[in-house]
């Protein structure tokens, strides 16, 4: 019976976990635009051109495709921040703005563990925006976001691609060489990097650099080790910038929950400068990620350097839940049952508790059968009669 | 705790051996047991036997925080994990073998291939622009090209005995050192860092 299953990959969300995520989205939505964030939503409809005649391309397998009447190839959202890059540069008159959503994004490929093909994400993303101090105020922001949640005990790892690429340029491997190398050095792999480097031949002090890159990681002792390793001009003012940004957290008081990894180097990614992932140990994948995207609205007709995160809302539930911090959804403050005839008195005292800020139910039987069904159904059960009222 | 996905058979065993020369007690692994979770004396660390393939899903997932899996069920499983060590352990290569009359086959546009390993041959078949037909298999793998299921064989190759009791040469050798790997999974290494790391150096000094 296809027709009471769902395809692979996508859930309903039941009212318990759908209060959770609405409690979610509203601290969020709160937190954000307290910030001075504004809400933008993008459409779930676009092109399949938009998203494959970009430099930064989105793969064909992972593009949900339909046919639109006219014959043109349509997608759903692929990519949250590509949208919004989309709409800064082509529709909003102040390329300098600080925006947040909610939203979904829809992914073909992914499935399996962690991963869904409906993606939630709540983000931000500061557009128009340059310099340490605005990629300082994103980390901090993405760790205020994780708090307000209410999770515990979770880390800020931060990168920086301009490392990597710096020390890459210093190797002069061809273009699969790199990729190829890309995907060891991601995989913390030194063995097979090291085999690749010496059967391409490659020598000096870059490849010494490139084979200490999966051990870059953990304190800000990192950076000074970073430092030390190279003098690739991009890749040691990517560590200076790190060293910056650190060090405006530290006077921001956000510094604690921040550790770094500079051998993190996906591919395809549109990132150009500073990276960052939120971790949580009850979940095995990243709850957050983010970070600079200077010129991924180039494609769009404008320049718009920018930076923000995106927080995987379903798996940052999962943690929570795992955290055991998942409040259950608490129980209807009154039930108001009428009497037969009462159903006007009733109706208004019901209105007046919602006003109050209650939660409460106004039953549809009414009499003795009401009170019968209704019974325990609340924390307090009212009696409207034409007299007045009862609490039974 | 620290929890290990283990690949239950002979790499277990050998796994938990070299473990235990890193000080990882691993005595719970030596005893007749049919429970599928076992905790270390200590409660620092637990293991899982669970299938070889299963391995890099249990890592990947962070349900294990580490794993012991050989390169060639990495190379077919392909999940984002991190593969930080060599353990050196169960060498062997992963083959193209058949007849040895039939080497010609290898350029036959529609070669038929028997393997264990259905993503990893077909990705290395695409990648040379050669089709071909694969065909899925579990087990005795050497047994399709002698009755005719298949020209071609793509499987690990220890000693190839098997293959000569059975008339049959390795045609290619498509990956080499093909060993088992310490996997971790990429939370973990950074939310525990401080049981993680003192390990995989140990581990690095036993092995040197």
């Amino acid at each position: 019976m296809t027709t009471r299953k769902l395809p692979a990959g996508v859930q309903d969300i039941l009212p318990r976990e759908c209060r959770a995520l609405t409690n979610m989205r509203e601290t969020l939505s709160r937190l954000f635009f307290g910030c001075g964030f504004a809400p933008v939503s993008s459409a779930a409809l676009e092109y399949y051109d938009t998203y494959s005649q970009i430099s930064n391309a989105v793969a064909q397998e992972k593009l949900f495709k339909m046919t639109d009447t006219d014959g043109k190839l349509l997608v759903l959202r692929p990519d949250v921040t590509l949208a919004i890059s989309r709409i800064a540069a082509t529709k909003l008159e102040d390329a300098h703005a600080r925006l947040c959503y909610f939203s979904e994004k829809w992914d073909m490929e992914s499935a399996g563990a962690n991963k869904n093909r409906e993606i939630f994400q709540a983000g931000v993303e500061c557009l128009g925006e340059e310099g340490a101090f605005s990629d300082a105020q994103t980390i901090a922001l993405a760790a205020q976001s994780l708090e307000a949640i209410g999770l515990k005990n979770f880390v800020l790892d931060v990168g920086h691609v301009g490392y990597f690429k710096g020390v890459l340029e210093e190797l002069g491997l061809d273009e699969e060489g790199a990729e190829r190398l890309r995907g060891f050095i991601n995989a913390k792999d030194s063995y097979n990097a090291e085999r690749l480097l010496r059967s391409a031949g490659a020598s000096g002090d870059a490849v010494n650099t490139v084979l200490a890159l999966p051990t870059l990681f953990g304190g800000s002792e990192v950076l000074a080790r970073a430092k030390a390793l190279t003098r690739n001009e991009e890749a040691r003012a990517a560590i200076q910038h790190l060293e910056r940004v650190y060090a405006l957290l530290q006077e921001m008081g956000c510094a604690e929950c921040v550790c770094f990894d500079l051998g993190t180097v996906k591919r395809l990614s549109y990132y150009s400068g500073i990276v960052f992932t939120g971790l949580v140990q009850e979940v095995g994948a990243a709850v957050l990620s983010g970070g600079r995207y200077d010129n991924l609205a180039d494609d769009f007709g404008k320049h718009i350097p920018a930076v923000g995160f995106a927080l995987g809302v379903k798996r940052a539930l999962i943690a929570l839940e795992r955290q055991g911090g998942l409040a259950p959804i608490p129980p209807l403050d009154a039930v108001i049952v009428c009497e037969g005839g009462a159903e006007g008195a009733g109706y208004r005292l019901f209105q007046k508790f919602v006003e109050e800020g209650l939660r409460v139910r106004l039953a549809s039987r009414t009499g003795e059968e009401g009170v019968q069904a209704e019974r325990g159904c609340a924390q307090k059960l009212y009696y409207v009669t034409k007299e007045g009222v009862q609490e039974r | 705790m620290i929890r290990f996905a283990l690949s239950k058979g002979r790499l277990a065993a050998e796994s938990a051996e070299l473990l235990a020369r890193c000080g990882v007690d691993t005595s719970v692994l030596q005893e007749d047991t049919r429970k599928l979770v076992l905790e270390s004396a200590d409660k620092k660390f637990g293991f899982f036997l669970v299938k070889p393939s299963d391995v890099p899903t249990y890592v990947e997932a962070g349900v294990a925080d580490l794993g012991i899996v050989g390169k060639d069920t990495l190379l077919e499983e392909d999940k984002d994990l991190y593969e930080m060590l060599d353990l050196k352990l169960g060498e062997c290569r992963l083959c193209l073998a058949g007849y040895p009359s039939r080497r010609d086959t290898l350029t036959n546009p529609h070669l038929r291939v028997a393997t264990k390993y259905e993503r990893t041959a077909r990705r290395v078949f695409l990648e040379r622009g050669e089709d071909i037909e694969i065909i899925p298999l579990h087990g005795s793998i050497e047994l399709a090209p002698v009755t005719g299921l298949a020209d071609v064989i793509f499987d690990v190759v220890q000693t190839g005995s098997t293959l000569k009791a059975n008339g049959l040469v390795v045609l290619e050798e498509v990956f080499t050192g093909i060993t088992a790997r310490l996997v971790v999974n990429k939370v973990s290494l950074k939310t525990k860092s401080g049981e993680i790391l003192p390990l995989i150096q140990r581990l690095k000094e036993v092995l040197a």
